[in-house]
This record gives structure tokens, C-alpha cells and sequence, in this order.
């Protein structure tokens, strides 16, 4: 009985805690500011929650009115995927605290597998999950009165599989970012992940494309497989009993209970080691012999000052040490590839390079440089309290900046070549025209993107995590400005091109680029020589922004 | 006291809104001295240094670091000067043998040479011994010998040091204060902040207290000892000057900013 009191105490205490911390919060601009933007989100996810809701519901009584209870499992499918896909893919609209802080306290390790599972009821998945398995459940309700309390058993089971396996992934997730190379690892994983997803398109066009017999029998291999897993089981317990098939239903109902008890051994292993004080410790035995290793010298960047390639080398020692980073610079090819294989069912138009092949290269182009808008609208983000030695060091601000856009523009340059080779594979090579006119568009829109970027990087900087997935801390006003600068630029290039093919000579784009080029890159200057200024009047800011724990 | 300091302040002020943080410091430092800057938590001393190196704009005052204005020329104060700022200022991602490169590079010196005294500052800060781990899978020690290592590279003639020997262990420290004691020899001025007030004791020539922003006593030891003896007499129980001993300096600070202890007597649930 005391100690009911002590863990209700402590229980309370944190709910106190949570509590305060968003009332405190509150108290600066940025809080009230972070708070409108939650009730704007809130609002939103209210909508898209209660109309996916009605449509779940109406779902849920077509089905079991039409007899088809079996076919549940088309919307327990998506209830699945939302509920442990969004708060891996917005990790900004999840609410998932470090509960391992708590256990400096004397909390005992119920208590603390009770907080981490109550932590999950708050996340925006599982209040959206709940709601949507709420309205399956009225679905099935007002279509079989009677099924009502077996669905609700097996709802309630499927419910706390979910919460149970987000939790147990988002533990997992943790004692994985913990370490740098597991981190980083997961990060390739998650990019990887995401790519595959932008494959899902074309490849569905291409299994259309298999002859019936072969696409038919995939379907049978894949709907007995999706039956062994907890929305088939889920769907499969209710259709049972729905027919009268109570020791099969119940026997599905069984297997999902099993799964959730699975996985909530997996959460518990994990909550266990960490409620005994693991050590996610990096260090590396020491080596028996002190490890030789002759003098590293630094890289020459010729015609540049000793700091600006310091810089060079620097940055790209960053960019190659960040594998989610490099892998998003390979988008370009990768779109390339998304654009080719779509077009392979001939039942469809084709896209829009195969009727246009001469503007595959200017698009990859652009999006090459799309890409890096990410690294150049926050160039400073990546290195943290390392912006402290930036302005102790006797180093003109423009140099360091210029060894930063050296970089960019050194696999601005890569990324548009490995494009010209992709795009000369997939659909034959540009002409000389386009290629010239492409690389003069990239001569105006490159400094134009760096200069802006440079302005916005000391203006609104954001410390980055080079390794984290997911969404990063970003400024909304550098996400609007670099709208507003991409809008432009591809306003300008899209005319130029309209205009030259018009024409039919692309000769045209190319001049009116180069022209274009011949004001972006003395702006590009103009504003570099003026950054020592504006980079001291906001150190402050840059310090105070970058340097937070 | 002659010769022109390394490092003058005049009129030094900070204001972060209706809080002045640091409020009209005048600080004189000789060359070559071990000077620590003390004071209690939150009494202005990162602010100060912060505004010393060029990381903080003053509100209002003149800096003046070997004899140029820190606001008029920057770069050049800033290539005749070493610092190990609050937050070590080091760049996670590169190795150590990397990150002092780049540091002497970023100081002037050439890549060559840049090369040769990071892999001797490794050897001698004990960090050669791992030359792939990164910096940000350094313990907290090894980063402080590395923010120290990147701070004397180029051979500074002045080092700001904010709380150096916080986290470090016993044999690095020693390490250190030998390195800061031989560049003293040499020539070099060194401004160092720290809590722990046996260190400064052991360590320092002169020191100067700031208290709520103002710089309440500054000078030797001897002449801050004098001071305070001279005010304190020792009828009124002070325990060091009654038996003869010499005030430490914890007994000084504490005399200076009026530190009052709080017993454990009033927390008389305390185990």
C-alpha cells in the first residue's frame, strides 16, 4: 500500500514535471510561438484524423454488412503503417521524451515501463490510431450488433500491438543513435528506406505489367502472408467469429496476443538494460602499441589562401563522414532512374523526358542543386560550437564562407557531371547546346543560391545533426527565402527554355543564361566582401544558436 | 607595472537587456604574467573573456590586446592570441590530428608545419595513441587537451583559458599546468578563469575578482593578501592572521565578495 503511494507520487511528479516544462515553455517568443504552431497541427491532424475516421468507419460497416469481414484487413493495413511509420518519417510532430533521464530517481522498474508506455499514449500515432480503431470498431458495431464486444477485444489487442511495437521501436531507435556508427547506419537505412518508397510507383507499373496467371498468383502469396501478421490476424479473428468459426478466430486472436507479448519482451529486454545503467560508452580499448602514423598534411587548394583551404578540407571531411548526407546528394541520378522506369508501361503516356530527352539533363542539373540547398541555406549548422573557433580565429569571415561555397560548388560540379553521364545512359547524350545551356543556368543559379544561402546561414542558423534522420531543427524563415529564391530561378530557367525551343534554338537559353550569370555573380561578390560585417553584428546570435546543448 | 600590459581595459561593459553583466572593468595585465580572473558564479567572468577574445560585443569600453584595439583590428589581435572558450570550440567530426591542422592553418601556419606540431601536441597531450577516433568520441578531458592543444599551435603571446582544468584528471592536469608554467617562462601572458581557487593559488602571479560585473580587487597575491589583512584586523577573528599563518586565497575571495557559508546545521534532516 505504501509503496502504491510512493509510485503514485512519483507518478504524479512527472505528470507535474511534463506539465511544467510546456508551461515554462511558454514563457519566450519562440515557445508561444511553437505552441500556435501546435494548435495549427492539431487543428490539421483533427481534420485528417476525423475525416480518415468516417472513411475507416464507413469502411469497416461496407465490409461486414457486405459479408466481406475478411477484407478488413484493407484498412487495418494503413492503421498499421501510420502508426509506426509517421513518428519515425515527422519526428517533429512526435512526442517521445527521453524517459531514461528519469532514472536518476528512485522509481522501481515498473514504474518506469508504466511512464514509457504512458509516454506513447501521448503521441499524435496513437491518439490518431485509437481514433481511427474506434470508428472501425462503430463500423462493425452498427453493421453486426453482435460482433461488437469480439471486435473490441481484438481492436483493443491490435491497439496495444501498435503502441507496444512503436514503443519498442522508438527504444530500440534510441540505444542505436546512441553510438555513432550504429547511428549512422540507421541513418543510410532511413534514407534508403525513403528511396525505396519513391520506387513503389514505377514498380507497381511494372507489375501490371505481368501477365494475369503470374499477377494473380503473387496476390494468393501475399494475402497469406499479410494473414500471418497482426492487421491480417486482427481482420482474420473478427471475419471468424463473424462466421460463426469461434475457435479459428479465437485462434487468431491468440497469435496476436502472442505477437504483442513478443514484442513487449523486446521493449522490456531493452527498458531492462537501461534501468540497470548500461554504458553506451564509444571508448575504443586502448591499442597495445602506440599506432605510427606518418604526418597528415593538410590539402593545397591552389590559387586559395592557406585558411580558405583549411575550410575546403574541413567541409568535405564533414560531408564524407555523414553517410545520410552523401547519400542525398545522389538524388539527381536516382531521380533519373524514378523517371526512366516509369515510363516502361506502354499502356501509359510516356513522361514528360522521353517526349523531351533534351530537358532530362537541365532537370537533373537543377535538382542537383535543389539538393543542396539543404547544406547551403545553413552552412554553419553542421558545425556547432565549432563556430566559436570560426570567430576566435584570425580569419576574415568571407574566407570561411568561401571555403564553404568552394565546397558546394565543388559537388554542385560532381553531381552535374555524374548527371550528364546518367542522363547521356538513360536517354542518349545532351547536345552541345543544352549541355552549355545548363551549366550557364548553373553559373546563374548557383551564386544566386549562395549568396542567398550565406545571408540566411548567419541570419537564421540552425545546429544541424549531421546524423540524425528524420526532420532536422530548421528556420522557417530560411525554408520561405529559399522557397522564394527557387520559385524565381526556376521562373527565370523555365522561360529561357520556353523561349529557346520555341525558337527551336537553344543557343537562346544559353545566352540569356550567361547574361543572367554575368549580374548573379557580381552580386555573389558583393554581398561575400560585406559578410565580415554582418557575421560580427550577429556572433551573438550565430554563438548563442549553434553552441545550444 | 611600467611597461604597457598585454591586455587593458577600459570602462568594460556588458548589458544582455536591463541586466549589466559586466560593468565598467578596468583590467590590467602585465606581459608575462599568470593572471587569474575570479569571481563568484555567474559574477561576469565568461562574459569578460567572451568580450576579451572577440566572441562578445562590449556594450560599451575599449579593449586593447598588446597594444592594438580588439574592435579596429581584430584579425591581428586575434593571430597573437590562443583561447579555449567556455564550449572548447572543436569541430566533432574531424580526428584530433585533423582538427589541429586545420587550427594551425586557420592561424597561418603552413600545411607542413601545421602537420608537424599537431602530431607533437598529440604525443605530448597523450592523444596519439587513437589517431582515428573523432573528436566528438572524445571523453570530456581529452577534448579539453585538445581545445587546449588547437589554442597554443601557432605559438600564441596570449592565452585566455575559460575554466581549463574543469574535467580533466589528475595526470592530464599536471600535464597542462607544466606546458602553461613553461610557455610563462618563455614569455607568453596567460588569463586564465577558474573555480577551483588552489589552482589559481599554485599557478598565478596576479588575480583580479569581479563581483555582480564589477571588478572588486585586482593585483598580486601579496598585494590582494595586504589588502585584506589591512582591512580585516585580527581581533575580529580572522583565524589565519591571528595564528600568524597567511591567508589563503579562498580566504581572501571569500573576505573580498563577502561569501557567507551556510552550515550544514541548517539542514538538520540531513543524514
Amino acid at each position: 500500500m505504501i509503496l502504491n503511494v510512493y509510485r503514485r507520487g512519483q507518478l504524479t511528479a512527472i505528470a507535474n514535471l511534463r506539465w511544467r516544462m510546456f508551461v515554462n515553455g511558454l514563457r519566450t517568443k519562440r515557445g508561444k510561438m511553437e505552441l500556435v504552431s501546435r494548435i495549427v497541427v492539431a487543428i490539421v491532424f483533427a481534420f485528417g484524423g476525423l475525416g480518415g475516421a468516417a472513411g475507416m468507419g464507413f469502411g469497416a460497416y461496407y465490409f461486414v454488412a457486405d459479408n466481406r469481414p475478411e477484407q478488413l484487413a484493407i484498412i487495418l493495413w494503413p492503421v498499421f503503417f501510420f502508426w509506426q511509420l509517421f513518428p519515425l518519417m515527422a519526428t517533429a510532430f512526435t512526442n517521445n521524451p527521453d524517459s531514461s533521464e528519469l532514472l536518476r530517481f528512485p522509481l522501481d522498474y515498473r514504474s518506469y515501463f508504466v511512464i514509457r508506455l504512458a509516454y506513447g499514449f501521448f503521441d499524435p500515432a496513437t491518439v490518431l490510431g485509437s481514433v481511427w480503431l474506434v470508428a472501425i470498431l462503430l463500423g462493425i458495431g452498427v453493421a453486426r450488433p453482435l460482433l461488437f464486444p469480439w471486435a473490441l477485444l481484438v481492436l483493443v489487442t491490435f491497439g496495444l500491438f501498435n503502441l507496444t511495437l512503436m514503443q519498442t521501436i522508438f527504444a530500440w531507435t534510441e540505444r542505436w543513435l546512441a553510438q555513432r556508427r550504429t547511428r549512422e547506419i540507421l541513418g543510410v537505412l532511413f534514407i534508403l528506406l525513403m528511396l525505396s518508397f519513391q520506387l513503389i510507383g514505377p514498380m507497381t507499373e511494372r507489375f501490371r505489367k505481368k501477365p494475369p496467371p503470374e499477377l494473380k498468383r503473387t496476390v494468393e502469396i501475399f494475402t497469406q502472408v499479410q494473414g500471418a501478421l497482426p492487421p491480417g490476424l486482427a481482420a482474420d479473428a473478427i471475419a471468424r467469429a463473424s462466421k460463426a468459426e469461434y475457435s479459428l478466430g479465437f485462434t487468431s486472436l491468440l497469435f496476436l496476443g502472442t505477437l504483442t507479448m513478443a514484442v513487449g519482451y523486446l521493449l522490456h529486454v531493452r527498458l531492462r538494460m537501461q534501468f540497470r545503467g548500461e554504458n553506451l560508452s564509444e571508448s575504443v580499448a586502448r591499442p597495445a602499441a602506440s599506432t605510427e602514423q606518418g604526418l597528415q598534411v593538410g590539402w593545397d587548394l591552389p590559387g586559395f589562401s592557406q585558411s580558405v583551404a583549411a575550410v575546403f578540407e574541413k567541409e568535405m571531411r564533414y560531408l564524407a563522414r555523414s553517410g545520410p548526407m552523401l547519400l542525398t546528394l545522389i538524388m539527381p541520378i536516382f531521380m533519373l532512374l524514378i523517371f526512366r522506369l516509369g515510363p516502361a508501361n506502354p499502356m501509359r503516356q510516356s513522361s514528360f523526358f522521353t517526349r523531351a530527352p533534351d530537358m532530362a539533363f537541365p532537370a537533373a542539373a537543377a535538382y542537383a542543386l535543389l539538393v543542396l540547398t539543404n547544406l547551403v541555406y545553413n552552412s554553419f549548422g553542421g558545425d556547432a560550437g565549432g563556430i566559436q573557433f570560426f570567430y576566435a580565429s584570425p580569419v576574415h569571415f568571407r574566407q570561411i564562407v568561401l571555403g564553404k561555397n568552394l565546397t558546394h560548388g565543388a559537388i554542385l560540379a560532381a553531381n552535374t557531371a555524374l548527371a550528364w553521364i546518367a542522363v547521356t545512359y538513360f536517354y542518349g547524350a545532351p547536345t552541345p547546346a543544352i549541355s552549355i545551356a545548363t551549366l550557364d543556368g548553373l553559373l546563374f543559379a548557383a551564386p544566386l543560391n549562395f549568396t542567398a544561402g550565406n545571408l540566411l546561414s548567419i541570419h537564421s542558423p540552425r545546429k544541424r545533426d549531421f546524423s540524425a534522420f528524420g526532420r532536422q531543427n530548421v528556420s522557417q524563415t530560411t525554408v520561405l527565402a529559399s522557397l522564394g529564391v527557387q520559385i524565381v530561378i526556376v521562373g527565370v530557367g523555365a522561360a529561357a527554355f520556353v523561349i529557346a525551343r520555341f525558337y527551336k534554338n537553344l543557343w537562346i537559353a544559353a545566352l540569356v543564361f550567361l547574361v543572367l550569370s554575368a549580374i548573379s555573380a557580381p552580386l555573389y561578390v558583393m554581398v561575400l566582401r560585406r559578410l565580415d560585417g554582418i557575421a560580427i553584428e550577429r556572433r551573438e546570435t550565430m554563438i548563442a544558436e549553434l553552441c545550444r546543448a | 607595472m611600467n611597461s604597457a600590459p598585454t591586455i587593458s581595459t577600459q570602462g568594460l561593459t556588458r548589458r544582455f537587456g536591463d541586466l549589466v553583466a559586466v560593468d565598467g572593468v578596468n583590467l590590467r595585465v602585465a606581459p608575462g604574467q599568470f593572471f587569474g580572473f575570479l569571481g563568484p558564479n555567474g559574477a561576469g567572468k565568461s562574459t569578460t573573456i567572451k568580450m576579451l577574445t572577440g566572441l562578445l560585443a562590449p556594450s560599451s569600453g575599449a579593449i586593447e590586446i598588446l597594444g592594438l584595439d580588439l574592435n579596429t583590428d581584430p584579425v591581428n589581435v586575434k593571430r597573437q592570441i590562443g583561447v579555449v572558450p567556455e564550449g572548447m570550440a572543436l569541430f566533432g567530426r574531424l580526428t584530433g590530428a585533423e582538427f589541429l591542422s586545420f587550427a594551425g592553418r586557420m592561424y597561418g601556419l603552413d600545411r607542413e608545419t601545421a602537420a608537424k606540431r599537431a602530431s607533437e601536441l598529440l604525443d605530448f597531450m597523450q592523444l596519439a595513441d587513437q589517431p582515428k577516433k573523432l573528436v566528438t568520441d572524445y571523453s570530456h578531458g581529452m577534448q579539453k587537451k585538445l581545445a587546449m592543444a588547437a589554442a597554443v599551435i601557432h605559438g600564441p603571446k596570449v592565452l585566455f583559458l575559460d575554466e581549463p582544468f574543469e574535467g580533466v584528471d589528475a595526470i592530464a592536469a599536471g600535464t597542462l599546468k607544466s606546458m602553461l608554467q613553461g610557455m610563462i617562462t618563455r614569455g607568453a601572458t596567460i588569463f586564465l578563469t577558474s573555480h577551483v581557487l588552489e589552482i589559481v593559488e599554485r599557478l598565478c602571479s596576479h588575480v583580479a575578482i569581479i563581483h555582480q560585473g564589477r571588478l572588486v580587487a585586482q593585483g598580486s597575491l601579496e598585494e590582494l593578501r595586504a589588502g585584506v589583512e589591512a582591512q580585516t584586523p585580527a581581533a575580529t577573528g580572522n583565524n589565519a592572521q591571528a595564528s600568524g599563518e597567511k591567508m589563503t586565497l579562498e580566504q581572501i575571495f571569500l573576505h573580498i565578495v563577502g561569501g557567507e557559508r551556510r552550515t550544514e546545521q541548517e539542514l538538520s534532516w540531513l543524514g
